[in-house]
Protein backbone atom coordinates (compact mmCIF):
# COMPACT_ATOMS: atom_id res chain seq x y z
CA UNK A 1 0.00 0.00 0.00
CA UNK A 2 1.57 3.17 -1.09
CA UNK A 3 1.18 6.40 1.85
CA UNK A 4 3.58 9.40 2.46
CA UNK A 5 2.31 10.33 5.84
CA UNK A 6 4.35 10.65 9.19
CA UNK A 7 5.57 7.26 9.47
CA UNK A 8 8.82 5.39 9.47
CA UNK A 9 8.10 3.30 6.34
CA UNK A 10 6.86 5.87 4.29
CA UNK A 11 9.08 8.56 5.76
CA UNK A 12 12.23 6.26 3.82
CA UNK A 13 10.06 5.80 0.94
CA UNK A 14 10.01 10.01 0.89
CA UNK A 15 13.92 10.07 1.17
CA UNK A 16 14.24 7.56 -2.07
CA UNK A 17 11.44 9.16 -3.72
CA UNK A 18 12.24 13.28 -2.94
CA UNK A 19 12.08 14.73 -6.12
CA UNK A 20 8.94 13.17 -7.08
CA UNK A 21 7.20 14.89 -3.85
CA UNK A 22 6.88 18.21 -3.77
CA UNK A 23 4.18 19.37 -2.08
CA UNK A 24 3.48 19.01 1.81
CA UNK A 25 0.05 19.09 3.35
CA UNK A 26 -0.31 20.42 6.57
CA UNK A 27 -3.23 20.59 8.57
CA UNK A 28 -4.21 23.27 11.27
CA UNK A 29 -6.08 22.41 14.23
CA UNK A 30 -7.37 24.90 17.08
CA UNK A 31 -7.07 23.55 20.76
CA UNK A 32 -9.66 24.43 23.21
CA UNK A 33 -11.07 23.26 26.80
CA UNK A 34 -12.55 26.77 28.29
CA UNK A 35 -15.88 26.40 26.35
CA UNK A 36 -17.69 23.21 26.92
CA UNK A 37 -20.25 24.32 24.13
CA UNK A 38 -17.54 24.50 21.33
CA UNK A 39 -15.23 21.40 22.64
CA UNK A 40 -17.06 18.69 21.09
CA UNK A 41 -18.02 20.56 17.94
CA UNK A 42 -13.94 21.76 17.81
CA UNK A 43 -13.08 17.63 18.34
CA UNK A 44 -15.96 16.91 15.68
CA UNK A 45 -13.96 19.37 13.46
CA UNK A 46 -11.00 18.18 13.96
CA UNK A 47 -11.89 14.57 13.24
CA UNK A 48 -13.16 15.79 10.03
CA UNK A 49 -9.79 17.16 8.77
CA UNK A 50 -8.39 14.05 9.79
CA UNK A 51 -10.42 12.06 7.26
CA UNK A 52 -10.16 15.07 4.92
CA UNK A 53 -6.02 14.73 5.24
CA UNK A 54 -5.38 11.01 4.98
CA UNK A 55 -8.09 10.66 2.12
CA UNK A 56 -6.67 13.63 0.49
CA UNK A 57 -2.87 12.10 0.92
CA UNK A 58 -4.31 8.93 -0.25
CA UNK A 59 -5.24 9.99 -3.61
CA UNK A 60 -2.19 12.10 -4.60
CA UNK A 61 0.61 9.96 -2.56
CA UNK A 62 3.04 10.19 -4.93
CA UNK A 63 3.33 13.56 -4.66
CA UNK A 64 2.42 14.79 -1.30
CA UNK A 65 3.70 14.22 2.35
CA UNK A 66 1.05 14.32 5.09
CA UNK A 67 3.36 16.11 8.34
CA UNK A 68 1.97 16.47 11.46
CA UNK A 69 -0.78 18.74 12.32
CA UNK A 70 0.13 22.86 13.70
CA UNK A 71 -2.09 22.81 16.81
CA UNK A 72 -2.84 26.17 18.31
CA UNK A 73 -4.68 27.40 20.92
CA UNK A 74 -8.13 28.94 19.69
CA UNK A 75 -8.23 32.03 20.90
CA UNK A 76 -4.50 32.37 20.47
CA UNK A 77 -3.07 35.77 19.09
CA UNK A 78 -2.55 35.14 15.33
CA UNK A 79 0.19 37.43 14.64
CA UNK A 80 2.02 35.40 16.87
CA UNK A 81 0.76 32.04 15.56
CA UNK A 82 2.01 33.35 11.92
CA UNK A 83 5.46 33.70 12.98
CA UNK A 84 5.66 30.36 14.53
CA UNK A 85 3.59 28.52 11.51
CA UNK A 86 6.26 30.25 9.24
CA UNK A 87 8.88 29.01 11.24
CA UNK A 88 7.74 25.53 10.32
CA UNK A 89 7.36 26.47 6.85
CA UNK A 90 10.66 27.24 6.37
CA UNK A 91 11.72 24.03 8.07
CA UNK A 92 10.27 21.92 4.91
CA UNK A 93 12.36 24.45 3.13
CA UNK A 94 15.12 22.07 4.15
CA UNK A 95 13.67 19.77 1.36
CA UNK A 96 12.72 20.54 -2.30
CA UNK A 97 9.30 20.99 -1.80
CA UNK A 98 7.32 23.53 -4.36
CA UNK A 99 4.29 23.57 -2.64
CA UNK A 100 3.10 23.81 1.04
CA UNK A 101 -0.96 23.55 1.81
CA UNK A 102 -1.94 24.83 4.91
CA UNK A 103 -5.41 23.21 5.31
CA UNK A 104 -8.24 24.87 7.79
CA UNK A 105 -11.74 24.95 8.88
CA UNK A 106 -10.50 28.21 11.14
CA UNK A 107 -11.76 30.95 9.26
CA UNK A 108 -9.92 33.90 11.32
CA UNK A 109 -6.45 32.43 9.32
CA UNK A 110 -8.06 34.53 6.24
CA UNK A 111 -7.42 37.57 7.20
CA UNK A 112 -3.78 36.76 7.46
CA UNK A 113 -3.20 35.16 4.20
CA UNK A 114 -0.99 37.23 2.58
CA UNK A 115 1.36 36.62 5.55
CA UNK A 116 1.40 33.31 5.64
CA UNK A 117 4.35 31.83 3.52
CA UNK A 118 2.02 28.53 2.62
CA UNK A 119 -1.00 28.53 0.46
CA UNK A 120 -4.37 28.14 2.70
CA UNK A 121 -6.91 26.25 1.41
CA UNK A 122 -9.90 27.30 4.12
CA UNK A 123 -13.02 24.87 3.98
CA UNK A 124 -16.67 25.85 5.43
CA UNK A 125 -16.66 23.41 8.52
CA UNK A 126 -18.71 21.12 8.81
CA UNK A 127 -20.55 21.47 12.15
CA UNK A 128 -21.96 18.16 13.27
CA UNK A 129 -23.36 15.13 12.22
CA UNK A 130 -22.35 11.62 12.03
CA UNK A 131 -19.39 10.51 10.23
CA UNK A 132 -20.20 7.37 9.73
CA UNK A 133 -23.72 8.17 8.11
CA UNK A 134 -23.88 7.81 4.36
CA UNK A 135 -24.65 11.62 3.65
CA UNK A 136 -21.83 12.63 5.46
CA UNK A 137 -19.82 10.24 3.77
CA UNK A 138 -20.92 11.09 0.28
CA UNK A 139 -20.21 15.09 1.44
CA UNK A 140 -16.72 14.62 2.56
CA UNK A 141 -16.11 12.33 -0.28
CA UNK A 142 -17.59 15.10 -2.66
CA UNK A 143 -15.09 18.11 -0.70
CA UNK A 144 -11.91 15.65 -1.24
CA UNK A 145 -12.63 15.39 -4.55
CA UNK A 146 -12.87 19.24 -4.99
CA UNK A 147 -10.01 19.14 -2.83
CA UNK A 148 -7.81 17.16 -4.77
CA UNK A 149 -8.76 19.15 -7.93
CA UNK A 150 -7.92 22.50 -6.49
CA UNK A 151 -4.29 21.03 -4.83
CA UNK A 152 -3.46 19.87 -8.84
CA UNK A 153 -4.34 23.34 -9.88
CA UNK A 154 -1.61 24.60 -8.13
CA UNK A 155 0.69 22.50 -10.03
CA UNK B 1 2.36 13.69 63.02
CA UNK B 2 -0.05 10.96 63.25
CA UNK B 3 -2.66 12.82 61.44
CA UNK B 4 0.15 12.65 58.37
CA UNK B 5 0.28 9.25 58.37
CA UNK B 6 -3.13 8.52 58.95
CA UNK B 7 -3.27 10.96 55.56
CA UNK B 8 -0.03 8.68 53.77
CA UNK B 9 -2.41 5.42 54.42
CA UNK B 10 -4.89 7.01 53.02
CA UNK B 11 -3.44 8.15 49.69
CA UNK B 12 -1.75 4.99 49.66
CA UNK B 13 -5.08 2.97 50.14
CA UNK B 14 -6.83 5.43 47.45
CA UNK B 15 -3.89 4.35 45.01
CA UNK B 16 -4.16 0.81 45.72
CA UNK B 17 -8.02 0.84 44.94
CA UNK B 18 -7.40 3.07 42.08
CA UNK B 19 -4.91 0.19 41.08
CA UNK B 20 -7.07 -2.58 41.58
CA UNK B 21 -10.15 -0.70 39.40
CA UNK B 22 -7.85 -0.81 36.46
CA UNK B 23 -7.12 -4.31 36.86
CA UNK B 24 -10.63 -5.23 37.43
CA UNK B 25 -11.52 -3.48 34.54
CA UNK B 26 -8.97 -4.97 32.38
CA UNK B 27 -10.17 -8.33 33.45
CA UNK B 28 -13.70 -7.47 32.45
CA UNK B 29 -12.37 -6.62 29.61
CA UNK B 30 -10.80 -10.01 28.74
CA UNK B 31 -14.08 -11.44 29.62
CA UNK B 32 -16.04 -9.65 27.51
CA UNK B 33 -13.89 -9.66 24.10
CA UNK B 34 -14.29 -13.31 23.40
CA UNK B 35 -18.20 -12.83 23.62
CA UNK B 36 -18.19 -9.77 21.46
CA UNK B 37 -15.93 -10.85 19.31
CA UNK B 38 -18.93 -13.53 18.93
CA UNK B 39 -22.11 -11.61 18.58
CA UNK B 40 -20.81 -8.30 17.01
CA UNK B 41 -19.85 -9.52 12.76
CA UNK B 42 -18.86 -5.59 13.11
CA UNK B 43 -15.49 -6.84 14.85
CA UNK B 44 -15.07 -9.91 12.74
CA UNK B 45 -12.03 -9.10 10.48
CA UNK B 46 -12.85 -9.81 6.93
CA UNK B 47 -9.58 -12.38 6.11
CA UNK B 48 -7.47 -11.16 3.35
CA UNK B 49 -9.07 -12.97 0.08
CA UNK B 50 -12.82 -12.44 1.08
CA UNK B 51 -14.02 -10.69 -1.96
CA UNK B 52 -17.00 -7.73 -1.16
CA UNK B 53 -20.08 -7.27 -2.89
CA UNK B 54 -19.07 -3.51 -4.47
CA UNK B 55 -22.68 -2.64 -5.15
CA UNK B 56 -22.37 -2.31 -8.86
CA UNK B 57 -25.02 -4.76 -10.89
CA UNK B 58 -23.01 -6.19 -13.68
CA UNK B 59 -26.05 -5.34 -16.10
CA UNK B 60 -24.80 -1.81 -15.28
CA UNK B 61 -21.30 -2.71 -16.53
CA UNK B 62 -20.29 -1.09 -19.77
CA UNK B 63 -17.59 -0.48 -22.09
CA UNK B 64 -17.08 3.11 -20.54
CA UNK B 65 -15.03 2.39 -17.26
CA UNK B 66 -16.34 3.52 -14.35
CA UNK B 67 -15.24 4.32 -10.63
CA UNK B 68 -16.78 2.15 -8.05
CA UNK B 69 -15.40 2.84 -3.99
CA UNK B 70 -16.31 0.70 -1.37
CA UNK B 71 -14.61 0.08 1.79
CA UNK B 72 -13.83 -3.01 3.82
CA UNK B 73 -12.50 -3.75 7.82
CA UNK B 74 -9.17 -4.14 7.72
CA UNK B 75 -6.73 -5.09 10.66
CA UNK B 76 -3.18 -4.28 10.43
CA UNK B 77 -1.22 -4.27 13.61
CA UNK B 78 -2.20 -1.49 16.05
CA UNK B 79 -4.41 -0.20 14.13
CA UNK B 80 -8.20 -1.84 13.00
CA UNK B 81 -9.92 1.02 10.23
CA UNK B 82 -12.06 0.63 7.47
CA UNK B 83 -10.31 0.85 4.36
CA UNK B 84 -11.62 2.86 1.33
CA UNK B 85 -11.28 1.13 -2.02
CA UNK B 86 -11.90 1.93 -5.47
CA UNK B 87 -11.74 0.65 -8.77
CA UNK B 88 -12.19 1.26 -12.81
CA UNK B 89 -14.71 -1.15 -13.96
CA UNK B 90 -15.67 -1.92 -17.47
CA UNK B 91 -16.79 -4.52 -20.38
CA UNK B 92 -13.83 -5.22 -22.48
CA UNK B 93 -14.12 -5.95 -26.63
CA UNK B 94 -13.88 -9.90 -25.95
CA UNK B 95 -16.83 -8.92 -23.25
CA UNK B 96 -14.61 -9.89 -20.18
CA UNK B 97 -15.61 -7.75 -16.85
CA UNK B 98 -12.26 -5.67 -16.35
CA UNK B 99 -11.64 -4.22 -12.39
CA UNK B 100 -8.35 -2.33 -12.64
CA UNK B 101 -6.86 -0.60 -8.94
CA UNK B 102 -6.57 3.11 -9.91
CA UNK B 103 -3.02 3.33 -7.69
CA UNK B 104 -0.43 4.22 -10.21
CA UNK B 105 2.46 2.27 -10.33
CA UNK B 106 4.64 4.88 -10.24
CA UNK B 107 4.65 6.02 -6.60
CA UNK B 108 0.81 5.47 -5.82
CA UNK B 109 -1.49 8.47 -6.42
CA UNK B 110 -4.90 7.66 -8.01
CA UNK B 111 -5.55 7.33 -11.60
CA UNK B 112 -8.14 8.92 -13.66
CA UNK B 113 -9.92 7.70 -16.87
CA UNK B 114 -9.67 10.59 -18.84
CA UNK B 115 -8.26 12.57 -16.60
CA UNK B 116 -6.68 14.49 -19.11
CA UNK B 117 -8.38 16.26 -21.69
CA UNK B 118 -5.03 15.41 -24.10
CA UNK B 119 -5.03 11.97 -23.34
CA UNK B 120 -8.59 10.52 -24.68
CA UNK B 121 -9.23 6.67 -24.32
CA UNK B 122 -6.36 6.30 -21.48
CA UNK B 123 -6.40 5.98 -17.26
CA UNK B 124 -4.04 9.32 -16.52
CA UNK B 125 -2.36 9.78 -13.08
CA UNK B 126 -2.85 13.46 -12.10
CA UNK B 127 1.13 13.66 -10.11
CA UNK B 128 3.49 13.11 -12.29
CA UNK B 129 1.28 12.50 -16.12
CA UNK B 130 1.43 9.12 -16.10
CA UNK B 131 -0.74 7.45 -18.68
CA UNK B 132 -1.86 3.74 -19.13
CA UNK B 133 -3.81 2.17 -22.64
CA UNK B 134 -7.56 1.47 -21.96
CA UNK B 135 -6.03 -2.03 -21.05
CA UNK B 136 -4.46 -0.92 -18.49
CA UNK B 137 -0.53 -1.28 -19.88
CA UNK B 138 1.73 1.46 -19.00
CA UNK B 139 2.28 4.30 -21.90
CA UNK B 140 5.81 4.01 -22.64
CA UNK B 141 7.85 7.03 -21.69
CA UNK B 142 5.79 7.68 -18.55
CA UNK B 143 6.99 7.65 -15.48
CA UNK B 144 4.98 4.21 -14.23
CA UNK B 145 7.07 1.24 -15.11
CA UNK B 146 4.14 -1.36 -15.35
CA UNK B 147 0.83 -2.07 -15.70
CA UNK B 148 -2.55 -1.12 -13.28
CA UNK B 149 -3.21 -4.16 -11.00
CA UNK B 150 -6.57 -6.32 -11.58
CA UNK B 151 -8.57 -6.89 -8.69
CA UNK B 152 -9.21 -10.72 -8.00
CA UNK B 153 -13.13 -10.74 -8.82
CA UNK B 154 -16.35 -12.70 -8.86
CA UNK B 155 -20.01 -12.63 -10.06
CA UNK B 156 -22.78 -13.78 -7.64
CA UNK B 157 -26.42 -13.19 -8.65
CA UNK B 158 -25.41 -10.74 -10.70
CA UNK B 159 -23.63 -8.56 -8.58
CA UNK B 160 -20.12 -7.86 -8.43
CA UNK B 161 -17.46 -9.03 -5.85
CA UNK B 162 -13.91 -7.91 -5.80
CA UNK B 163 -11.07 -9.35 -3.76
CA UNK B 164 -7.66 -7.99 -3.51
CA UNK B 165 -5.30 -6.37 -6.26
CA UNK B 166 -3.39 -8.36 -8.39
CA UNK B 167 -0.47 -8.32 -10.89
CA UNK B 168 -2.37 -6.91 -14.39
CA UNK B 169 -2.60 -10.51 -16.32
CA UNK B 170 0.29 -9.29 -18.59
CA UNK B 171 2.61 -8.29 -16.06
S1 LIG C 1 2.45 8.66 -9.14
FE1 LIG C 1 1.48 8.37 -11.04
S2 LIG C 1 2.89 9.24 -12.40
FE2 LIG C 1 3.89 9.45 -10.52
Amino acid sequence: MFAMKWRKDDLEKYVQAKEYIDTILMPLIPFQLTNDEDIGKDAFQQEIMTIFANEIEQELSGRVLLIPSYFYLKDAEKAIEVERLNQWISETENQPFNHTILLTFDPSWRKHEKELEGDLLWLPGIQTGDIHSNEMQSVIRDQISQLSEIIRSYW
Amino acid sequence: MSEEKKQQVSRRQFLNYTLMGVGGFMAAGLLISPVRMAIDPVLKSTGAGDLANVGLSVDDITSEPQRIDWSIDQVDGWYESQVNRSAWVYRNDSDEIIAFSPICKHLGCVVSWEGSDQYPDEFFCPCHDGRYYKDGVNVPGTPPLAPLDEYEMEIKDGMLFLGDPKPHREA
